[in-house]
């Protein structure tokens, strides 16, 4: 089986000076999303990892779930995934911690 | 309110605030043609409201500037976000105040009445304590229990959960609405229904040998009815299931929906209702594109909406004082099979519970809450960062849901129904006070959020498998293969559950009858549409 590796954002602001990298090597299967990968993460390698998901739409509506993903900003319910990917948070808004930011 | 989002009204009331309405359609109809279609479980008192309240829900919605168009029959059509637009802009303007990610566990409660609710600030990680004269809870359904949803995520139950541990009903619990022809793959667009709303218009469900099994396998007139009428959820997804059950089903455990027959010219036609393919917020045109070429996409029943609930009356008052609910997450409105709107029972059912909390609250003043509860709750919630205990909440979550998936499906038998609720009340006793959580931060602590919406997902099962074990006959959306008949002479009664000393307790009650007798016998499932359908003299 493939895989690919996972650059993540991570960030608390209550312990850590500033955010860096940690990379996760995930399966890669056909046209999965990046929420796919971050669950993958989560429920397999580390489920410290923060992203926005507990009442994320999965259709394109809610836009809660909205990362940069290789430096573009999308949807992680939405953007699909081909190959080696670094996740950011959204840029200019406050880090809750990792990926998850207030006020989207 | 993800996708289409129509408001229904009868034909007559929508006549009177200046649609072009059906003047020979009544509010009379209305009611009866739900009744009959929710296979006369309904609460009447509560359809009677419904029907009552729609047209000036509808004139206010309206008048607020909601943007939509009318079918000229019963249905104001329009989509979820406009809704929500339009909404957003009202409380604005009534300076309503809103606290986004507070996931509420707990109502808190003075000599049984409700003065307040508690719950965890997911983004700050902290517990937080409201004090209310009164509580509305209007959280929707628990389809989040399934892995197979087409509703959002967040609709867990913890507040049907939170009701039952304060000592309110709910009822009805065995009633879960599947939407057929939900699409399973690829990702990006599971869970959505649009294969359901094309299949109105053109397509067929073919099993894994290439057999159009409706067809094949069901009287015309069964078949005519699922593809134009609102019996549609109910006769795909049993059918579907049937076909799965039996080994015919996809590699993903659905049926293929295809359009390789649909002459190019008519699918062109119907583009024009979705230019571009485009529909909501979602591009539709690779999967169009896909499909014509003749290709199939895989498609299944998926969670979608919840006749039970949280036990109300027509007031929207539930049996605790102070405590009231609208909504999906209220049950008994559209009894063994919803047929109207949701939207329309949130419109309606949202005004009066507003009303009557309102009322109460007049009358009260704000109660001190009791801190030993509290520090209760606190002890419960914040437990599992410094529980021993190897459970996990991933792997915890995942066979949760695989026994909502497995034994709660479209099919239920007694045997895999009594297996659910033996595992439930296993998970709950022993395994949920064992849940541990790796992640020390609290702040978005996705494993804390998991371990809470586990409890309230397995609670609100163990209602609804004991309930669905009950109930030994089929209704509406509840289907036993070991009681394949409906049987009018001994069901028609609702079943309450509640919690005496921590314990689930089950029982039941006459079906509330003001308007519509409910004739006497033992259906088949073929036997009750057709009757149905004669009844509602189509």
């Amino acid at each position: 089986m493939s895989t690919i590796k996972v650059r993540v954002s991570r960030f608390d602001p209550k312990v850590d000076s500033g955010p860096h990298y940690q990379t996760y090597e995930v399966p890669f299967a056909a046209r999965m999303t990046v929420m796919d990968v971050l669950d993958y993460i989560y429920e397999n390698i580390d489920p410290s990892i923060a992203y926005h998901s507990h009442t994320s739409c999965h259709r394109r509506v809610c836009t809660r779930c909205n990362v940069v993903v290789n430096n573009k900003p999308g949807l992680s319910c939405h953007t699909e995934v081909t190959g080696d990917i670094t996740i950011d948070p959204l840029p200019r808004f406050e880090v809750i911690r990792d990926l998850v930011v207030r006020g989207i | 309110m993800l996708a289409g989002a129509d408001i229904t009204l009868d034909g007559a009331g929508a006549a009177g605030i200046g649609l072009s309405g059906n003047e020979e359609d009544s509010k009379e109809r209305f009611l009866h043609d739900i009744i009959v279609q929710g296979y006369y479980l309904n609460n009447q008192k509560l359809v009677e409201a419904y029907v009552r309240d729609a047209p000036a829900r509808t004139k206010e919605l309206i008048d607020w500037g909601v943007k939509y168009s009318w079918d000229g029959k019963r249905a104001v059509l329009t989509q979820g976000v406009e809704l929500n637009r339009v909404l957003t802009d009202q409380t604005r303007k009534r300076k309503i105040t809103f606290l986004d990610d507070v996931y509420v566990t707990d109502l808190l409660t003075e000599r049984g009445d409700v003065v307040g609710a508690i719950g965890l600030d997911v983004n700050q990680g902290e517990v937080r304590v409201f004090k209310a004269k009164s509580v509305v809870i209007a959280t929707g359904g628990w389809q989040n229990a399934y892995s197979f949803t087409s509703a959002p995520g967040g609709l867990t139950g913890a507040m049907h959960a939170a009701a039952l541990r304060a000592g309110a009903s709910l009822v009805n619990m065995e009633m879960v609405t599947f939407c057929p022809n939900v699409i399973l793959w690829p990702p990006a667009l599971r869970g959505d229904i649009f294969p359901y709303i094309l299949i109105e218009m053109f397509g067929d469900l073919l099993e894994r040998h290439g057999r159009p099994f409706l067809r094949d396998e069901y009287d015309p007139s069964i078949y005519r009815i699922a593809t134009t009428t609102e019996w549609n959820k109910l006769i795909f997804s049993l059918a579907c299931t049937r076909v799965v059950m039996r080994g015919d089903g996809s590699p993903r455990g659905g049926t293929y929906y295809f359009i390789k027959t649909v002459p190019l010219n008519i699918l062109d036609e119907a583009e024009k209702l979705y230019p571009g393919w485009r529909w909501l917020r979602t591009d539709f045109s690779p999967l169009m594109e896909w499909l014509k070429a003749g290709n199939a996409v895989e498609v299944a029943p998926a969670a979608h909406y919840m006749e039970g609930g949280i036990l109300v009356d027509e007031k929207g008052a539930t049996t605790l004082k102070g405590l009231y609910a609208a909504g999906e997450c209220s049950g008994g409105l559209f009894g063994a099979n919803r047929v109207a709107s949701a939207i329309t029972q949130i419109l309606v059912q949202g005004a009066i519970a507003g009303r009557s909390a309102a009322e109460y609250a007049k009358t009260r003043r704000v109660a001190e809450p009791n801190t030993r509860q509290i520090e209760q709750v606190e002890t419960r919630l914040t437990a599992p960062f410094t529980n021993k205990g190897r459970v996990r909440a991933p792997a915890l979550k995942r066979r949760v849901r695989k026994i909502a998936d497995d034994y709660l499906w479209v099919l239920r038998t007694g045997k895999e129904l009594k297996f659910a609720v033996s595992e439930l009340e296993g998970i709950i006793s022993k395994e949920v006070p064992q849940l541990s959580i790796e992640t020390s931060a609290h702040a978005y602590n996705k494993e804390w959020i998991d371990t809470i919406e586990i409890e309230s997902n397995a609670e609100v099962l163990l209602a609804s498998a004991r309930s669905a074990l009950y109930r030994t006959e089929s209704r509406g959306v509840h289907n036993r293969s070991d009681y394949p008949l409906t049987n009018n002479n001994t069901w028609l009664r609702e079943i309450v559950s509640r919690k005496d000393k921590g314990k689930l307790v089950l029982s039941t009650r006459p079906v509330t009858i003001t308007k519509l007798r409910p004739p006497k016998g033992r259906f088949s499932f073929e036997e009750g549409i057709m009757r149905a359908v004669k009844e509602l003299g189509e």
